[in-house]
C-alpha cells in the first residue's frame, strides 16, 4: 500500500536539502539544519536501538536456551565490560583508561585477528569457486594470481618492473572497472531516489 | 598425491603460522622492499602538506576500523607525526563508535609520547553518520572544557578554519562519504588527504585519479614509501615502535601464488584429461 504522507515527506525534505546545497540562503539554511538535526537524532536513537536489540536479543537467548549460549555470554560480557569502564563513577568516558585498555589490548588484536583469518577463508573458497569449474570464478582467481605476483615485495630492477605493472593494472583495467561500478552505483543510486521521491513502488514496474 | 594434497590442506594453516612467526624473528633479508618503488602517491601527499599554510590546522576525521587498523596505523601514526613536525594542529573528530574509540586511544598515545598538548583539540563522536557529516560543516561539536587560541578559532571559523581534512578510513564514513557530503558544502579550497586500508581501495582510487582527493595512501606498500621519506626529528618517537616486515608478507604471498596455482593447475589438467578422454573415445 502506498503512503501518500511518507512520500511527500521525502520530497519535500529531499528538494529542501538540493536546495539549500544550491542556494545560499539563510532560512532556508535554518530550515535545513533543523531536518539534518532531526535526522542526526534518528540515526543516534537507531543505533541505540540496535545495541538495546543486540542485547535483548542476546538475554532472550540465554534465558530460553536457544542458540550459541557461550557467545552469548561473551557479548554480553564485552558490553558490560566496556559500559562499565566507561560509565562508572568518575569514569572519563571512552577517554578512560580502563576503556582505551579494552579498545587497544583487546578489541584492536581481536578485530586484526579476524580480518586476518580472510587470508586462508578466502584462499580456501578460491580453491573452491576453482574446483566447482565455474568459468568465471576461474578468471577471477587468475587475475588474483596475477595480481598478487605483481605486488611481490621485490627490490631492484625486477621489482620496479613488477610495480610498474602493478600501477599500470590498477590505474588501467582495474581502474576501469572501479570506475564504472562506481559509476553504476550513482545511476542506480539516482534511479532509486526518483523512484522514491515519485511514490513508485514495485507494484508500478 | 590428492592424500597428500587434502593433508596438506588440513595442516596448512597452522604451518602458515609457524613459517609467518619464524618470518617474523629473522633477520631483514635481501632483495626485498617494502615501500613502493614509484613513490608517487606519497609524494601527491607530501607535496600537498607543503602546500599548506605555516602552522597550519588540520580536522583529522578519524574513523578507522577495528580489523583493518593494523594495517594502517604505521602510516597513520607517521602522518600525525609528520603534520605535529610542520607546526601544525590538529582537531580529532569521529562518525563511528569504532573510529571514536580508536582515535582517543590515538590521542592518549599522543599524550603519552609528550605531543604538544596545545597543538591538539579532541573534538569527540559526532552522531548521526551522514547526516553529522553535513552537520559539520555547519557547526563542529567543540566541548564546553575546550579552551585556547587553537579551540576559538575553530568555535569563531567552523570547519572554514581548518587548512586540511585528512581522513583516516576503513570504516562506512570513509573518503568517499567526506567528498561527498563535505566537499560540496566547503568548496574545493580545502584539500582532502586520506589513509585507508587497501580493502577500500576500490572506492578510494576513482576519486584520487579524478581529484576529489588530494593524495591517498591506500596500501602498505604506498605507505610505507610515505614514511622512509617523512622528516620528523625529535618527533620521531611518535612513529609505530615496529615497521611492518616485507619477509613474513613475502611468505604470505607466496603461500597465496602457490595455492591458487595448484587449484588453477589442477582445474587445467582436469581439463586436458577430459578433452583427451572425449578424443580418445
Amino acid at each position: 500500500m502506498k503512503r501518500p504522507t511518507f512520500t511527500a515527506l521525502v520530497v519535500v525534505v529531499g528538494l529542501l536539502l538540493l536546495a539549500d546545497l544550491l542556494v545560499v540562503n539563510s532560512a532556508l539554511g535554518e530550515v535545513a539544519g533543523v531536518v539534518i538535526d532531526a535526522a542526526i537524532l534518528v540515526a543516534a536513537g537507531v543505533a541505540l536501538a540496535g545495541v538495546g536489540s543486540l542485547g535483548a536479543r542476546r538475554v532472550a537467548d540465554l534465558w530460553r536456551r536457544r542458540g550459541d549460549p557461550v557467545g552469548a555470554i561473551l557479548v554480553l560480557a564485552g558490553m558490560g565490560a566496556v559500559l562499565v569502564a566507561g560509565l562508572r563513577p568518575g569514569s572519563a568516558g571512552v577517554a578512560d583508561p580502563a576503556v582505551q585498555w579494552l579498545v587497544v589490548a583487546l578489541l584492536v588484536p581481536i578485530g586484526a585477528t579476524l580480518f586476518g583469518l580472510l587470508f586462508v577463508s578466502t584462499l580456501a573458497a578460491a580453491r573452491r569457486s576453482v574446483a566447482s569449474r565455474s568459468r568465471e570464478g576461474t578468471l577471477l582467481v587468475t587475475a588474483a594470481l596475477v595480481t598478487t605476483i605483481l605486488l611481490v615485495p621485490l627490490s631492484g630492477a625486477s621489482g620496479s618492473w613488477l610495480a610498474a605493472a602493478a600501477g599500470w593494472s590498477l590505474a588501467v583495467p582495474i581502474g576501469a572497472v572501479l570506475r564504472g561500478l562506481l559509476i553504476g552505483v550513482a545511476l542506480l543510486t539516482a534511479v532509486y531516489a526518483a523512484r522514491a521521491l515519485l511514490g513508485m513502488g514495485a507494484a508500478d514496474d | 598425491m590428492t592424500e597428500l594434497i587434502v593433508r596438506l590442506a588440513r595442516i596448512g594453516p597452522v604451518i602458515l603460522v609457524l613459517a609467518l612467526a619464524a618470518a617474523w624473528q629473522l633477520p631483514a633479508v635481501g632483495g626485498l622492499r617494502l615501500a613502493a618503488p614509484d613513490a608517487a602517491e606519497a609524494e601527491r601527499l607530501t607535496e600537498t602538506l607543503d602546500a599548506l599554510p605555516d602552522e597550519p590546522l588540520v580536522l583529522v576525521g578519524f574513523d578507522a576500523d577495528l580489523g583493518t587498523y593494523a594495517e594502517v596505523r604505521p602510516t597513520v601514526r607517521a602522518l600525525l607525526a609528520d603534520l605535529l613536525a610542520r607546526d601544525a594542529r590538529l582537531a580529532f573528530v569521529s562518525l563511528t563508535p569504532e573510529g571514536r574509540a580508536l582515535g582517543s586511544a590515538e590521542l592518549a598515545r599522543l599524550a603519552r609520547n609528550e605531543a604538544n598538548p596545545t597543538r591538539l583539540l579532541d573534538l569527540g563522536f559526532a552522531a548521526g553518520a551522514e547526516a553529522g557529516l553535513v552537520d559539520l560543516t555547519r557547526d563542529l561539536p567543540l566541548a564546553d572544557a575546550a579552551d585556547g587560541a587553537f579551540s576559538r578559532r575553530v568555535q569563531e571559523e567552523g570547519i572554514a578554519a581548518f587548512d586540511v581534512l585528512a581522513v583516516v578510513g576503513g570504516n562506512d564514513l570513509g573518503p568517499r562519504s567526506w567528498i561527498e557530503q563535505v566537499a560540496p558544502r566547503i568548496g574545493e579550497e580545502i584539500p582532502i588527504v586520506a589513509v585507508t586500508p587497501t580493502v577500500l581501495l576500490p572506492e578510494v582510487q576513482p576519486y584520487v585519479g579524478g581529484g576529489g582527493l588530494a593524495a591517498s595512501l591506500s596500501t602498505p606498500r604506498d605507505g610505507a614509501a610515505y614514511r622512509e621519506t617523512v622528516e620528523l626529528g625529535n618527533l620521531s618517537r611518535l612513529l609505530d615502535s615496529g615497521d611492518p616486515r616485507p619477509f613474513p608478507l613475502l611468505i604470505g604471498m607466496l603461500v597465496a601464488v602457490a595455492a591458487l596455482s595448484q587449484a588453477l593447475g589442477a582445474r587445467v589438467i582436469g581439463a586436458l584429461r577430459a578433452a583427451r578422454a572425449r578424443e580418445a573415445g
